[in-house]
Order: structure tokens, then sequence, then C-alpha cells
């Protein structure tokens, strides 16, 4: 009788510790060098060597996506945005560079035209002075508008013309800037690719872009703090989010921004106005994939808020966030369901 | 009979409180077992207690930034990054919270167990 229960005692016990040694253990791993931002995968592995392998599996997809969507920088023996910015011919390029511009031109149809690639001509004078003015803060000025019009006769998407594989904008002052879709693009076929391929229980964010890929194999939904935009005069994070196989996707004006004469001006461009949009300091969109959502945040960044919201409701799978500049919320019909 | 299966009693309740004493045991170390973990360019740089008060300055050859650890928290207090996003981030605390710091390739990060 004492050793029957002393056994089982025993056996519980040992049961309490073995466990940690079968169990999936979260990792994370941190990049600088795509898309200009900070990327971080994190992954739920028994062994660490998978997670590192996976990792860099991952990685050396989202550098091949970068070296073709970069328009900063030339890359030999790729044709990339930047060599479809400066060729002034038809330019045969990657599938993977065709497709996402394919995309980019259905969310310009899609949006009304609130994402179009084909601003860099407006963008990159912005990009210029913002740059300059951060470096140089008591020099920082505002572009003046009558360059930024002259930009923006260039800006027809029309002129950007897709034929197989071969690009070719026929607007010679014309320029792509594939900053509001590239990278929610890449991070969506990177997830689509590790669904594929059987490596899930990730989450990816590339500079907010966040995409889930499968379940956390704890059992636990992933948990997303999105960031307060507020700053200190409440809490840190707006608001926590759960989200399964779901990708969503930050803008906001509390990040990228330069400093004129005591006013704050951030990245995101109104195609209308030409100057930075107002009315949020952030729009955060859940949407199935992370470049639909990524596309709609820039694009509801320069709706107003009652055309935002009706836009949303003609839309499938997708809930937001809207946290106008007085610091107050306003929620999409079903947003309130991802909230913990 | 009586005296054994009283010994019996004693044994099992003697590893359920053993069993008991672990678990809490096990459950406190975890609680406050968190790490403060700073890397560079993915590289794990630093991992610091986040129970003990500290102040770290961490060098690389893209800068500099100071990171301070106090009463349970952890907070970026200066740096000569261009755009001191880092530290206008408000202090984190729990697991899975970061404050990233762009221009210097720079991440502090909370690891624990509970996850956020």
């Amino acid at each position: 009788m004492k050793k029957a229960i002393c056994l089982c005692l025993t056996f519980l016990l040992s049961l309490t510790f073995t466990g940690c040694r079968e169990k999936y253990e979260k990792f994370t791993d941190y990049s600088f060098d795509y898309f200009d931002t900070a990327t971080s995968i994190i992954g739920f592995e028994k062994d660490e060597s998978v997670f590192k392998a996976n990792c860099e599996k991952i990685k050396a997809k989202l550098g091949e996506y970068h070296k073709l969507y970069t328009i900063y920088s030339r890359y030999d023996g790729v044709n990339n945005l930047y060599s479809i910015n400066t060729a002034h011919t038809p330019l045969e390029v990657d599938g993977k560079i065709t497709e996402m511009l394919q995309f980019s031109k259905e969310m310009y149809d899609l949006t009304g035209g609130k994402v179009n690639v084909a601003m860099g001509s407006v963008l990159s004078i912005w990009h210029n002075y913002r740059t300059q003015g951060i470096d140089n803060p008591l020099e920082a000025r505002l572009p003046d508008m009558d360059i930024l019009r002259e930009a923006a006769k260039h800006t027809d998407i029309k002129g950007l013309e897709i034929k197989g594989n071969t690009v070719s904008l026929t607007d010679p002052e014309s320029r792509l800037d594939v900053g509001a879709i590239a990278k929610g693009y890449a991070t969506e076929q990177i997830a689509l690719w590790m669904e594929k391929e059987g490596i899930t229980g990730y989450l990816l964010n590339v500079g907010g872009n966040i995409r889930t890929v499968g379940n956390r194999p704890d059992g636990k939904k992933w948990q997303i703090g999105l960031e307060n935009p507020n700053g200190e005069e409440s809490k840190k994070y707006s608001e926590y989010l759960e989200l399964t196989d779901s990708a969503i996707v930050t803008s906001g004006s509390y990040q990228r921004f330069y400093t004129v004469q005591g006013k704050e001006y951030h990245h995101i461009i109104d195609p209308e106005t030409l100057m930075p949009a107002k009315g949020y300091k952030m729009v955060s969109v859940i949407n199935p994939s992370s470049a639909v959502a990524d596309a709609l945040s820039t694009a509801l960044f320069c709706m107003d808020l009652n055309d935002g919201k009706k836009f949303v409701e003609s839309l499938e799978n997708t809930e937001v966030l809207w946290i106008t500049e007085d610091g107050k919320k306003h929620y999409s019909k079903n947003f309130k369901d991802y909230i913990k | 009979m009586k005296s054994r299966f009283k010994n019996d009693i004693m044994l099992v309740s003697i590893i359920l409180v053993v069993a008991l004493i672990l678990f809490l045991f096990f459950k406190f170390s975890l609680k406050t077992g968190d790490m403060v973990v700073i890397s560079i360019n993915g590289e794990t740089a630093f991992k610091l207690p986040l129970n003990t008060d500290t102040e770290k300055t961490v060098k690389s050859e893209l800068g500099e930034n100071v990171i301070l650890i106090k009463g349970g928290i952890a907070q970026i207090i200066s740096a000569d990054c261009r755009d001191k996003i880092c530290v206008h981030h408000e202090a984190i605390s729990k697991s899975g919270e970061t404050i990233v710091c762009l221009p210097h390739k720079l991440v502090v990060v909370i690891n624990g167990e509970e996850e956020t």
C-alpha cells in the first residue's frame, strides 16, 4: 500500500518536471537590414537550431524582396525599382516586381487613388526635405507648393505600363515609390511561403507590418500591443489585440516625421493636398493579408473618418482602429472582437 | 495497522508540501527572473536582471544609448541618435515589450515567462 502510494506520487511529481523538455520555446530574432526598418521574427520551436535555420531562410527572402523593391539603391545584376525609375526605357524585371506593381494598381483602383505608387516625384521631394530637416534641424524647411504641384503633374498611374515581365514609365518625369505597399506585400509573400513550407507558429513584424503565421503551439493566441500614440498622458498601449492567421498594419504620424518651426510634419502625404495627411495620429488595419492591410492603412490615413468608415464597411474581413488627432479612438464595426 | 495508515498520510502530506514548495519556488523564481536583453544588430550584447537597478551605457560604432533599469522597469534615458524615438518611448516592464533604436540597430526587450 505504502509502496503503491509512493510510486504514484513519484510518478506525479516527475510529470511536473518532464514537461519542460518537450516544450516549445519562444525565440526572437532581430534584423535591421531590410526596408530601412527593424524586423523581428518570433517563433515557437522545440529546438533553437530549427528556429535559427528558419530565420535564415526568412531573412534571405526579405533580403531578396528588399533588393527588388528598393527605390534608393542599385544592385549589380538586379533590375529593381531603382532601375525602373532611372531607366527611361521598358525594362524586363523579376515577376516579384510585376506582381507587386499589378497589386499596387488594384489597390489604387480600390482606394480611389489614395494609394498611388506613381507618386514618387512628389514623395521624393518630401523625403529630401525631411532627411535634411532631421540632419539639420535649424535649417528644416517645407517644400515650396509650386514645386510640389509641378511634380504632381507626373503622378498618373496609367503611365505605369506592365506587359508580361516588362515595366515602363511612359512619362519620363514620373517616379515610382512603393513605400506604402512593398513592405506589407513582401511580408505577405513570405508568410504565404512559410505556410506552404509548414513553418508555422511564427509572427513576422517588419517595421510595424505584423503578420501571424499559424497558431502558437501552446494554444494561446498571438497578443499584439498597439503602441499608444497619445504619449505619456495615459497608458503605454492603446489596445491589446488577439490575432490568428491575420495581419495588422499601422500607419502613424508619430514616428517618421520632422519638425519645422516647432511643428511636426510626418511622412504620409495626401495625394490631393500634397501635404502630410491631417486628422489622425494612427490608423491600424486588420486584414488576413498584410499586403492589403498595408495599402489600406495608408489610404485610410488620407480619408476623412466618415468616408473611411463607409469604405471599410464595403470591404470584407477588414477591421480598423482610427486614433484621431484629439486622441479619440474610433472603431470599425467588429474591431472590438479582436480586443483582448 | 492504524499507525501504518498514519505514516502513509504523513508521507503523502510531506510529498505534497515539498511539491507545493517546489511549485511556488519555480513560479516565484520565474516571475522575478525577467531579464532585460539588449541587442545590437541582432546580436545579444547584454543581459541584465530587471529586478536590479542599474544604468548601462551601450556603445557601438553606430552610437551610444543609455539604458536605465529602476524599480522593475527599463527605459532608454539618453541616446545620440538623430530621431530620439527610443528616448521618447515609454518604459517597458512586461515580457515581450521592446524599445527599438533604429539608427543604432539596438533593441531592448524584456524576456520572461508571461507573453505579450
